[in-house]
């Protein structure tokens, strides 16, 4: 499941304009260049409808706070790649997860979906091409995972439209997608912490976006629940295309599994590129406080071998 | 065509075991209500001041001379001229059923009021009356009352003279009216860049035990036991002396809450969803949660002004339609619209009936009180049973 890097060597020379020129908080004239190369890219490789998403010079905060928690220049999720938000609890990666979903209104700066400011799409309209799935979701208990997967309609429904074929099959598809068919009738409130998670996977698959965030998607699940997760996220993007942007509390797995990573440290981007190149051992020092080495060689991925936690300094 | 229908058997064949089970229980609940409401409608019909045998009564009920006399529907529903009937059919149809019916009206709306709040506040122990609804009805029963007892309200018309109002005949409006007051004041207090379902319940709490305060001290001023009394009867809820007129001003807006609530219904699920994965979905959250919450308040407002402040039953109807159907709102509502009556029109029976059979006594309690004595004892065996209380 993991993606290595050969489908990225295609990419390779957007990977030089790209990649490289964003990797660190990239000055107006660089970011013109990525995006053109985005540009090119999603006109040869991509599928038409993947969508890009850019926040530009976001100040987030919440209304009990004075000073902004997260001050991000320049922040992409590149069309058609999957992009993981990676950093030490309290970096910010949640908060500007939110506010590139558009539930965070930002205090200064904005978020821009293919050109277009997420705050001017109406509310249903943008659901229809982004979708997000928080943490701690919590269903009533009765509800069934067909019930629930149902309900990633709401979007593409008027106030009084029943449901329609279209529907019916976007739910079928979602449900096949995240492997829960042979649970499809069962209540919630019986089914394991994992079997939950792919359940509220298939509501937001059946939402049918193009672009997907999801906020920790495997925390607190068993590896193998894990490992299912990932792997249906890794078909959303490989078959179709869709832009994923997704908080992992584990950078092994986010290296392993994401194109690129965005690096958080205290309300900044510390990095931003491929794994390859951003996850070093001087990142995983100053960002996580760990003392760790990182072998770059092995064949799934940058792999990290954690040695000892440092002082905080 | 051929693709599409196939399609929808196939999965309709996979929701059968589920689904049917579902539809069974939504429809044998519908059954049983319709089956309590139609025992207690004949025994309400059957006994009273005026006797006459049960073959007599039932006879009245079923005069086809009645139900298909277009003149006696359009005097009971618009309040037009009576035709004539005998005796035995104007005492049934003219002051027995209609209480039945007001019975059937209140239950209904109060039963719809307390589903929507639950799912609003996302609480099961939410009750029509959770954001300060009765309190500020209830205060302002008082004050008219006691305050305003004396006044009257002339309003000149330039044809027909003058028409005077006074404030006991505009009571179910003034208390209506202050029921959504109170509501819109408790929305005010907990706005602070939207609302959250615990900030309204605090808000409504914190506007609840003042409003209470006012109202309690207000009795004090009360110097005639009359007015205590029926101060208490509109405070406790009563159906007493209930007829057409009541149906007439309460079907319109029970109407309105039904249709708005049976059309809601797949907002409500989504809004159980939680407030962020509904937000993510595309839902303006506070624009539905008003507008929801303003649909349950008319119909708490609605049954408020035909029968009072009746507690209990917008608690404890949507409990037990859950209990049976499960969380889903389209069948929770649509069972509520039947289970409510059911328990409206027995807690009548009880209310009307209830102290001649125990105690011999030809007097009326607030049906209020009966809710109250049905629903405390049930709530207690439902919170023994469940395991999880409070989660919806």
């Amino acid at each position: 499941m993991s993606r290595d890097r050969t489908d990225g060597d295609d990419g390779g020379e957007r990977m030089d304009g790209g990649h490289g020129a964003a990797a660190r908080p990239s000055p107006p004239e660089e970011r013109q260049e990525s995006e053109d190369g985005i540009a090119a890219v999603s006109g040869r490789e991509s599928p038409a409808d993947a969508s890009e998403l850019v926040g530009e010079d976001l100040e987030l905060g919440y209304p009990t706070n004075e000073e902004p928690v997260v001050e991000c220049e320049h922040v992409v999720l590149p069309a058609g790649e999957v992009t993981a938000l990676v950093g030490p609890n309290g970096s910010g990666k949640s908060t500007l997860l939110k506010s590139m979903a558009d539930q965070l209104d930002p205090w200064a700066g904005g978020v821009v979906l293919d050109g277009e400011r997420v705050r001017s799409f109406d509310a249903k309209d943008l659901a229809r091409k982004l979708g997000l799935l928080s943490q701690h979701n919590q269903a009533p208990e009765s509800i069934t995972v067909e019930d629930l997967a149902y309900h990633g309609r709401y979007p593409h429904r008027g106030f009084f439209e029943s449901v329609t074929e279209t529907d019916h099959e976007a739910v079928d598809r979602a449900i096949d997608l995240a492997g829960v068919e042979h649970l499809r009738h069962s209540e919630m409130s019986n089914l394991s912490g994992g079997q939950r998670q792919l359940a509220w996977i298939a509501m937001v698959l059946a939402q049918e976006t193009d672009i997907l965030l999801l906020d920790e998607p495997t925390n607190h699940l068993d590896l193998h629940h894990q490992l299912r997760v990932m792997e249906v996220l890794d078909s959303l993007n490989e078959d179709h295309g869709v832009t994923i942007g997704i908080v992992l509390h584990d950078v092994g797995q986010a290296a392993r599994f994401a194109d690129n990573l965005i690096a958080m440290a205290d309300g900044e981007l510390y990095d931003w590129g491929p794994p390859r190149e951003v996850l070093t051992e001087e990142l995983l020092a100053d960002v996580f406080h760990v003392d760790a080495t990182v072998d770059h060689e092995s064949p799934t991925g940058p792999h990290i071998s954690p040695h000892a936690a440092l002082d905080d300094g | 065509m051929a693709s599409e229908t196939q399609q929808r058997r196939k999965r309709s064949e996979q929701n059968t075991g589920y689904f049917g089970f579902v539809d069974a229980s939504l429809v044998s609940l519908c059954v049983a209500s319709v089956g309590v409401v139609v025992l207690g409608g004949l025994v309400q019909v059957s006994f009273g001041a005026f006797s006459m045998t049960l073959v007599e009564a039932w006879q009245a009920v079923f005069n086809t001379q009645v139900i298909f006399d277009l003149d006696a529907w359009n005097a009971f529903v618009f309040g037009g001229e009576l035709p004539e009937m005998n005796k035995r059919s104007l005492i049934v149809w003219n002051i027995r059923l209609p209480r039945v019916f007001v019975a059937m009206l209140v239950g209904m709306n109060l039963a719809i009021s307390g589903a929507i709040f639950q799912a609003v506040t996302r609480n099961e122990l939410a009750s029509p009356f959770i954001l300060g609804v009765s309190s500020g009805a209830g205060l302002m029963i008082l004050v008219t009352l006691v305050v305003l007892a004396g006044m009257s309200l002339t309003v000149p018309l330039l044809l027909f003279g003058e028409f005077v109002l006074t404030p006991s005949s505009l009571l179910p409006v003034i208390a209506s009216v202050g029921g959504i007051v109170a509501f819109l004041v408790v929305y005010a207090i907990a706005w602070k860049n939207g609302t959250s379902p615990v900030r309204l319940v605090l808000a409504g709490v914190i506007v609840g035990t003042i409003f209470q305060s006012l109202q309690t001290g207000l009795f004090f001023f009360a110097d005639d036991l009359g007015v205590v009394q029926s101060a208490i009867a509109w405070t406790t809820g009563s159906l007493t002396g209930t007829d057409w007129e009541q149906v007439r001003m309460a079907l319109p807006w029970t109407i309105f809450a039904v249709g708005a609530a049976l059309v809601g219904s797949r907002q409500l699920n989504v809004l159980l969803l939680g407030e962020r994965t509904a937000n993510s979905l595309g839902m303006n959250v506070e624009r539905v949660r008003f507008a929801l919450s303003g649909v349950a308040v008319l119909a708490a407002a609605a049954s408020i002004a035909v029968a009072g402040i009746v507690g209990f039953v917008g608690l404890i109807v949507p409990h037990m339609v859950r209990n049976v159907v499960g969380s889903d709102y389209k069948k929770l509502v649509v069972g509520c619209l039947f289970a409510g009556p059911a328990l409206m029109v027995a807690a009548d029976v009880g209310a009307r009936l209830g102290m001649s059979v125990l105690v011999g006594a030809d007097a009326q309690i607030p049906v209020g009180i009966v809710t109250g004595l049905v629903g405390g004892p049930y709530f207690l065996y439902l919170m023994r049973k469940q395991e999880a209380m409070g989660e919806i």
